[in-house]
Formats: C-alpha cells, structure tokens, sequence
C-alpha cells in the first residue's frame, strides 16, 4: 500500500541557530496514527514546518498521498488537515465564521460546508458558540475551533501540533475519539505531543527525535520494553523544593517536576524507593501522594538521551 | 450573494470592515474632518490637492502595510497560506479590497469636495479615478513593505522612506513645475495624475489632459500590481 507520506533524508537547518532537523525518515500509512516526541528545540517544529510544506527542506524528499510534496504544494495542502501549537484566527470574526472561511479555502462546497461544520461544532461542543466573536473565546475554545478548520475538508492526512494541549478532561476524550474514528476511516495522522499518555494510547508508531535527529521509532509498546528494569516514582509534594539531594541519589537517572509533582525516573533496585523517599525529605519534601509506575515513553526518552521530554518549569 | 460567513479573502476583510461600528464610525470620519475644512477655507488651490492626496496615500499605504504585517505576525495569513489557495490569488484580494474599501472612506469627503468645487464633470472622474489609482498604487507599496516588516512601526519607517521622495516628486509642495529628470520621473508616478486632477478641480489650469489621468495611472497601477503579485509566495512563507 502506498503511504500517506514517505519523508526521505529531510533535513532543515536554521542558518541563523544552526538548529532544526537533519536526516529525518519515516513513512506513514493511511489509518495510522503516528506520534512526534521531543522536547523543545529538538527539531519537532521544524519537522512539522517541513512536513506541512510551510518550509523547504535544505535536501531529501517528501512524498504526500503518492505526490511530490515540494514541487506540488497547492495539492497536497487540499489533502491536508493541519492544526498548529497556537491557533490563530480572526478574532472580530464569530467562530462560526472563521471555520467557515477556511472550509471553504480548502475547497468544501457552498452548499456542503453548512452542514459539515454544524456536525463538527456539535462534536467539538462549540455549537452554542458559533457565533460569538473568537477574542471571546478561551484558549481550549480556540484550539477545538483549530480542529474543527483541521477536519473540516476531510483531510486525507492530518497533521497536529500539540492538540489537546490546553483542551478539558471531556475535549480531550472527545478529540482522541475523533482521531480514532478517522484513522478507522483510513486517514493517515501525525501527532507532536509530549503529552505521554495520550501519545501511548492513541499513536501506533511514535518517534523520538532530539538534538534535530530521529532517534529512536517503533510502537509505544517496543519502545517501553526496551527500559525494563526502570522505575517510575510519581510524588505529589506540599511545597516545591530543590531536589539535588534525590538526584544524587544511586540509581537515580532524572528528576523532573511537574507541576506539585516530582517525577523520579530511577533503575529498579532493592529499596530504591525508600532511598529516593529518604532524599526528598531530606530536601524539606512533604510528601502527600506517592505512587511507583511502570514505564512510559518519558523513560525511555530519558534513557536514550538523558534529558527529559518537558521542560523542568 | 452571501458576504458573512466569508467564503473568499475580500469577503471576510469586508466583514471585519464592517464589523467594528466605532472603528468604521472613525475610519469614515477622519477623511471628512481632515479633508473638508481644507476643501472649504481659501487655502491655495495647490495645497488643497496635496492634503487630499496626502490623505489617500496615508490611507493606503498604512492600512495595507499595517493589517498585513499583523496579520503576518500572528500567523494568521501563514495558516492561510497553508491552504489550497493561491499566495498570488490571496494577495490580489488583499489589494484590491484594501483599495476599494480605502476608497469608500474617501468617498464621501470626495464628494463634498465636488459640491464645494463645481468642476466639469470630466475633471470630476478623473480626480476620482486618480484617487482610486493612488491608493490602489500606496497599498500595492504597503504589501511590498510587508515583506521586510515585523512591526506597524517598520511599516511607518519604511513607508516614510519610499513615499516622501514619490510624494516630492508627484508635486505636493515642491517640484510643482519640474524639467528635465525629475519632470521624466514624475510621470512615472501616479500620485501626480491625481495631484493635477484635483489641482483642476480647485480651479488650477493643468497640461496633463484627462484622458492622460486614465490612461497612464492605470498603466502604472498594472505593472505595480505585477510586481506586488510576483513577491506574494515571499510574503506568504512562514518567517523562520
């Protein structure tokens, strides 16, 4: 079967930064859902840039639905939904009236566009908002608008940039359905997110990429069985504190805090737990929760490259 | 035909244009309050003309440059971009429907100008055509200064830069008689054929017929047009 995109030795590097991407291959298949993890200035951005034909590769090839990606733009953007990390739209216009533009930019017909964006609005529950203004939006409003403007053409290939970022609880479920049902359909999707959870249970292959490479891919279900014998030490903390005192810890590979929460990534040893307890309250940590978890994506991030998917703030 | 929802670029910029009722409300305005005390006092004819065509360049060029390089840095127009859509096709609504709406903001003040000014009626449409044809030609300036722009305040630096020479010599203020290079230059520049047509609106004789207002304006604005059409994938392209 031909892939939904096939990129080829993509490389695109800033001159000013001497940042982006190099090297970059991978193919997607219709019905796949395939995942980009990187934290930030690992070339994730710059990747989508190249992939949604936003930027020219410096070298290597993309092929988009059997086409040409860099010489036949116009086409392979029919094909494509794309949603970017921060939506812009025209704030003074209502919601309704932005997706409707878009729709019909990417050629959805007068008398279809009606009726498709009424369906998605009503799945995306912005229907008793259409028409008010977007500045009056929040901001998860304006992302499920975003995805609404993505879907709207049914796009062959989709591509999302962080989507459910900033979206609720009920959005996110809603928003993860809908991927699932597309891919059902045969559309080909492209996730960047470091959201760890909603990448392992929605994407079938993911990428890692850092310092502007691919390096690492498979299914999120390889990719973790590759760090057995890693352990996941999940702390709810009272106050924030310094944490050199965990990190110094033996065995002990990256602390990241996230949010209230310290998480330890650590190698599973006999009483490494009691160990990294003892180093946070030793650095004034007043533990509320605590939970030991099996590995995630995060780890084996963490494991391949040392550094942590998120940043530490 | 249906304006809101928008379904093409001019539609929707029609209806943000229309949207904003303080914003309209002074964007109509300000031609008036800045053209009809002129029109009406006894100032030489000569300045009479420049502050309208002062007026219709500002307008132009400023709109342009300003909505485009904001538009631009938010990202807006480069999501655009990424749509199916021509970068040569969203530019030319860009133009055209910043220089048709610029021109209904004018029109009213034009207008008053005329009843104040009984002229005849060949010189009134030509003074009219060459108001449109300037800010055709100023917001074709104002996308061109939207490629090397990243804020309303570039625009303002670059506009001055590009449009005091046109405006001295179009014959505003100084060069009102030019020879020579400047008198050759000056016909390439389509604020001039609005300047003389509204200098015989005042009552000024002018060597430049009506017919010329038509003609060479329209020559210019095309092949402005061309070259603003020819940069718009540039201006599109997402800044990296």
């Amino acid at each position: 079967m031909q892939p939904a995109l096939q990129a080829t030795d993509l490389t695109r590097v800033y001159k000013s930064s001497g940042r982006g991407v190099s090297g970059a291959s991978f193919s997607v298949a219709p019905g796949e859902v395939f995942g980009l993890m990187g934290p930030n200035g690992s070339g994730k951005s710059t990747l989508l840039r190249v992939l949604s034909t936003a930027i020219e590769p410096d070298s290597g090839t993309l092929k988009i639905g059997g086409l040409d990606a860099l010489s036949e733009k116009r086409k392979v953007r029919a094909g494509m939904g794309l949603m970017v990390d921060r939506p812009t739209h025209y704030d003074d216009l209502s919601g309704w009236a932005n997706a409707y533009f878009f729709a019909r930019a990417y050629g959805v017909a007068e008398d279809k566009a009606d009726g498709v964006l009424a369906e998605l609005f009503d799945y995306f529950d912005l229907a008793a908002y259409k028409d008010d203004r977007v500045k009056t939006y929040s901001y998860g409003m304006g992302k499920k608008l975003a995805l609404v403007e993505a879907l709207s053409h049914g796009p062959e290939l989709l591509l999302l940039d962080e989507p459910s970022l900033g979206l609720d609880y009920t959005s996110q479920l809603a928003f993860q359905r809908k991927v699932r049902d597309l891919a059902g359909a045969g559309v080909a999707v492209i996730v960047a997110s470091n959201q760890v959870d909603e990448v392992e249970s929605l994407c079938d292959r993911v990428a890692f990429l850092s310092a502007g490479r691919i390096i690492a891919k498979g299914t999120p279900e390889e990719l973790i069985s590759s760090v057995k014998g890693v352990r996941r030490v999940v702390t709810t903390l009272r106050n924030p504190v310094e944490y050199a005192a965990v990190e110094a810890v033996l065995g002990v590979q990256q602390v990241v805090p996230e949010g209230r929460d310290l998480v330890v990534h650590c190698e599973e040893r006999a009483g490494i737990v009691a160990d990294v307890v003892a180093g946070i309250v030793r650095s004034g940590g007043d533990i509320v929760t605590l939970s030991v978890e099996r590995p995630s994506l995060e780890d084996v991030f963490v494991k391949l490259t040392g550094e942590a998917l998120k940043d530490a703030n | 035909m249906r304006i809101n929802p928008p379904d093409t670029y001019w539609k929707k910029d029609v209806t943000l244009f229309f949207s904003k009722r303080f914003a309209l409300l002074i964007k109509f305005v300000y031609p008036l309050a800045l053209i009809v005390p002129v029109a009406a006092s006894d100032i030489p004819a000569q300045y009479a003309a420049a502050v309208i065509g002062i007026v219709a360049i500002m307008a132009g060029t400023f709109g342009a440059g300003e909505s485009l390089t904001i538009d631009l840095n938010n990202g807006i127009l480069a999501r655009l971009a990424l749509t199916p859509l021509s970068p040569r096709r969203i530019v030319f609504e860009v133009l055209a429907v910043n220089a048709v709406l610029d021109f209904l903001q004018l029109l009213p003040a034009l207008l008053i100008v005329y009843a104040l000014h009984p002229a005849p009626m060949i010189w009134l449409l030509a003074a009219t055509f060459g108001v449109f044809a300037t800010l055709v030609a100023a917001n074709g300036i104002g996308i061109f200064i939207a490629n090397f722009t990243t804020s309303p305040a570039d625009v303002l630096l670059f506009a001055t830069a590009i449009l005091f020479p046109l405006i001295y010599l179009s014959g505003f203020f100084r060069n009102q008689n030019p020879t020579g290079i400047l008198e050759t230059l000056r016909g390439f520049v389509p604020f001039a054929y609005m300047n003389d047509a509204l200098k015989a609106v005042f009552g000024l004789a002018t060597e430049t017929a009506p017919l010329e207002v038509f003609l060479y304006p329209s020559l210019i604005c095309a092949v402005l047009v061309a070259a603003v059409l020819f940069t718009a994938p540039r201006l599109l392209t997402v800044r990296a």
